[in-house]
This record gives C-alpha cells, structure tokens and sequence, in this order.
C-alpha cells in the first residue's frame, strides 16, 4: 500500500512536468500553428539556466524557477522572432509555414543542443540545491523536490488560467489562437501576440526543467526523450487542447511510474508510447480532444 | 469619408483588382456588388490592411491608410464585420462581443456598448453566456454585426451578411443595419452577391467584374438597369421591397 502511494506521488510529478511542457507544445501548436520539435532543448536550456542563476550565491531555489521561466521565455521570443518568423508568410502570419517549419525546429534542436555544449560541455550537472530532509507520511519519505513540483504546478496553472480566461490580453490570446486575420481585425496586435503565446510556452518548457534538476542530473541530450514523451503526453490529452495536455501528462506519468514499478523497470520509456498507441486506436482525438480544429 | 482611388492589389504575383474607384460619403449606406471572384472580398481586405496595396491610395477620413497595419486602421474608425464563420466558436457570445472592444480601454462606454449591441439583437443578450458555436446561421451573423459595433466605429465594412441565411434572416439583419447606420450615423459598406436584398438596403451601389467597378449608380436606377437585371436579378423586387418597408 506505502509503495503505492510512492508510485502515485512520483508517477503524478513526472507527470506534471510532461505536462508542463506538452502544455507548451499544445498552446504553440494552437497558437501558431507549429509543432515545435526543438521544445525539448528549450526545457534543457531552461534547466540549465535554473543552474546558473542558484548557483549566484543568496539566489533561492524559487527565484531560479522564476528567473529560468522569464530568461527562457525571452530566448524563446528571440529564437521565434529571429528563425521561425522568416518562414511564414510575409513575416506576418503563421498559415502557410508547412514542412519547412518542421524542418527548421528539427534544426533549432541540434542547434540549441550545440549551443548548450559549447557553454556547459557534455557531462550530467547536478542541481546545486539542498530542500533539507524528506517529509514522511506514515512510513514513506517523500522528497521536497515532489513537493515543488505539486505546488509550482498548481500555483502555474491557477496563474495561466486565470490570464486566459479573465484578462483582456489572455482573450486575445484565445482569439489569435482560433483566427488571426479575424483577431487582426479586431485590433489585436497579432505578431507582438503570437511572440508572446511563444515566449509563454517555452517559459513553461524552463519551469518543467527546473522542476525536475533535483530528481533527475541536468544535462544537454536531456530534452530529446522529454520531446517525446511530452508529445505522447499532448497527444493524449488530445492535441491543441491546453487542460488536455496537462492531463495527458499525469497519465503518462501515472501509467509509465506504476507499470516501471509493477511490471518491468527498465522497459521504463516504451510504455508511455504504448498507451499513445493504445489511445490512438481508441480514442483518435485524445482524452479532451473534442472539437477539432478545422484549420481553414 | 471613405475614398478609393485606382487600387491595385492581388495575392503573390496574381492581380486581383486592376484600378477600382469608388467614394462612401459619410452617413450612407453603400454596395458593392457581384458574383463571386469578382474582388470583393479582396477589396476589403485590401481596405482593412489584411492584403498589401501594390498602387493606389485608400483615404478614409482624410487620411491615407493604404498599407498601414489591421490593427492601426480599426483605431481609426474603420472596421470589417466579417462572414459570420469569423466568430470564436469556443467563446462565449459575451466573450466575442469584449473581443470587439479591443481597441478601447473605457470600461463604461463598453459596458455601455454591449448594452446597446443586446438592444438591437436582444437574442444576443439571452444567449450572452452560451459558447458562440451553439448559436444558429442568424444569430452568428447579428453576434459578428454586433462585435464590429464594439468597436465604435465610424465606419463599418460588411463582407457578405446574407449568405447561406434564409431570406427572412437577412431581412431581419438587414433592418437592423439600416437602424443602426440611422441612430448611430455609422457609415455602412456593404459587400454583398445578393444584388437584389443588397440594392434595397444601400442607397447607391458598386458593381464590380474582373477586378474594375463595372458599372455604378442609384440603387433604384440599377435596380431598373437592364444589365444589372439581366446579369444578377431574376424576377421582380417589389414583393421583398414590400416587407423590407415595414
């Protein structure tokens, strides 16, 4: 029962962070039509730069989360800006990119891994960070990294809720999202916004490599089997939708933990993409897929 | 207050329109007409900045606006109600109408605003926490009307407002146009490939072809007009023009 419980609260974290950063992918996907294969390096970079700001002495912990999350989030908007923009139509718009696109973020993604050598070299960094002793519930101990994750997670997604659905500017960003040359129109300032859902999403990305530094050693391939699983995760929670791709995260998470734990461990990575093949076969819009999005 | 002079434009090296003139005096209501792939949808685009300009000028309220960006030209008074699949199907109807109100920041004259969009389309007002995708043909058409009226502009562009609506819609939609170019003094140009409903609205009318202003004139003079008759209406007028009337 105790190493149920175990295997829920790590399997739910690990979870949580795919989330996170499928929660990225989705609204880039929504957002601007691209699917974003180099999202997995910008969660690498954002761990990588959590290390760099805690390792500035009197930095805390949490000031690393929020400093990675607003460094990355403007790497990303530079990265959009600079490469991606380019592709699209007249620099303005993001309907026609296609294959080139997906070419290009396949290329950023060798890119930022390079980039990344350069400056950290090639060697697992472990998370400079101590959160103390574990908390016990009952006989478990349960590490304060699980801790911060449950609770960043939480306070992310009340933040990101609340912007989407109550401010003016998370409106428009919806409206961008559905159409826009309609949005334009309305005059919502479309390129500063697709910039923004960017930047947004790749802080995401950083929060997610943040999070999980104090489980996991950081290091520059780290990203490539987050891409997938975090793809495995959008999927399943039916891709393009935002509370979907958080709920695909904790199921991958859940059912990947618990089948580590009860069947075999080292098969570890093939069963996240067993259930998104079974969920492919059952359920082709994924969990919260229901309205597909008929792009135009 | 909206004038257009020898505009040319297209979409990558295809030329769509080849030098279209035409004048909407502020306070009337102006068509432009004709079938499709004629230009208009081009036109307006090229009016509302969302296409680039290749020669031409474009004047609205004494001011230069061609090639200027979308969301500079709606702040200057100029917006485009779009065909109503344009709404935002995940939205609520009250979401869509804020959406509209972008450009503004007074929170009263908005709310204020609103109001008066529920006035005119009090269905609106019913449905104002239903997610737009649940509304009918109709009702999309009013909520797309009725976001280009939170805007507050002076003039409004509409691209199409009758298409795949039952008659008796349009008409209803129709009458609140004319109502809202009468209270509010919001100049209308309406774009529209239902010559006949189109002609009974606006006073003076544009019909373009092949990228030119084909032919121009008074509504009831084209209505009489036996090109336009014989290109674009069939039957008579004076049964729709009986029910537009009351």
């Amino acid at each position: 029962m105790g190493l149920l419980l175990d295997f829920i609260i790590v399997g739910l974290s690990i979870g949580i962070v795919y989330g996170l950063v499928a929660l990225g992918i989705s609204l880039i996907f929504s957002g601007l039509d691209i699917v974003h294969f180099a999202h997995g390096e910008v969660y690498m970079i954002g761990a990588f730069l959590g290390i760099a700001i805690v390792s500035i002495s009197g930095v805390p912990y949490f000031g690393a989360l929020v400093g990675a999350m607003i460094v990355t989030g403007v790497v990303g908007v530079v990265i959009e800006r600079v490469f991606y923009r380019r592709l699209t139509r007249g620099g303005g718009g993001y309907t026609v990119a296609g294959m080139g696109m997906i070419i290009c973020g396949f290329g950023m993604s060798v890119a930022l891994q390079n980039v990344a050598y350069l400056i950290w070299g090639a060697a697992p960094h472990p998370y400079p960070v101590s959160f103390g002793m574990p908390i016990f519930l009952g006989n478990i101990a349960l590490p304060k990294s699980y801790l911060y994750i449950l609770v960043s997670a939480l306070i992310l997604m009340v933040v990101l809720h609340t912007f989407l659905t109550r401010t003016k500017l998370g409106l428009a960003v919806r409206a961008v999202a559905y159409n826009k040359d309609t949005s334009y129109l309305m005059g919502v300032n479309v390129p500063v916004m697709i910039s923004l859902i960017f930047g947004v999403a790749c802080a995401m990305a950083a929060v997610a490599g943040v999070l999980i530094g104090p489980i996991n050693y950081v290091q520059i391939e780290m990203g490539y089997l987050m891409l997938l699983k975090a793809f495995a995760a959008a999927v399943v929670g039916g891709f393009g939708s935002l509370p979907g791709a958080l709920l695909g995260g904790v199921v991958v998470g859940l059912f990947e933990t618990l089948c580590a734990g009860y069947l075999i461990a080292s098969y570890k990575d093939i069963y996240a993409f067993l259930l998104l093949i079974v969920v492919l076969m059952v359920r082709p819009t994924g969990l919260l897929g229901i309205i597909v999005k008929v792009k135009a | 207050m909206l004038t257009i002079r020898s505009l040319q434009t297209g979409y990558g090296k295809v030329q769509i329109l080849r030098g279209v003139d035409m004048t909407v005096p502020e306070g009337r209501i102006v068509a432009l007409l004709g079938g499709n792939g004629t230009g208009k949808s081009t036109l307006l685009k090229a009016v509302s900045g969302l296409l680039p300009v290749w020669d031409g000028t474009i004047e609205f309220n004494g001011e230069e606006i061609q090639n200027r960006k979308p969301n500079v030209i709606v702040r200057r008074g100029l917006t485009q109600v779009t065909q109503g699949k344009d709404m935002y199907p995940a939205m609520t109807v009250e979401e869509n109408l804020r959406i509209g109100a972008y450009t503004r920041s007074n929170r009263a004259e908005v709310a204020a605003d609103m109001d008066k969009v529920y006035d005119y389309f009090p269905v609106l007002g019913e449905r104002r926490r239903q997610l737009a995708a649940t509304l009918s043909g109709g009702e999309v058409q009013m909520l797309v009307v009725g976001r280009g009226l939170m805007a507050n502009p002076k003039l409004i562009m509409l691209d199409e407002p009758s298409s795949a609506l039952a008659p008796r819609v349009v008409l209803d939609i129709f009458r609140n146009v004319k109502r809202i170019n009468r209270n509010e003094g919001i100049t209308i140009l309406l774009v529209e490939q239902n010559v006949r409903m189109a002609l009974l609205l606006a006073e003076y009318g544009y019909v373009i072809r092949d990228g030119v202003i084909h032919i121009e004139g008074d509504s009831r003079d084209l209505i009489s007009d036996d090109n336009v008759r014989l290109a674009y209406l069939g039957g008579t007028v004076a049964d729709a023009g009986a029910e537009l009337a009351h």
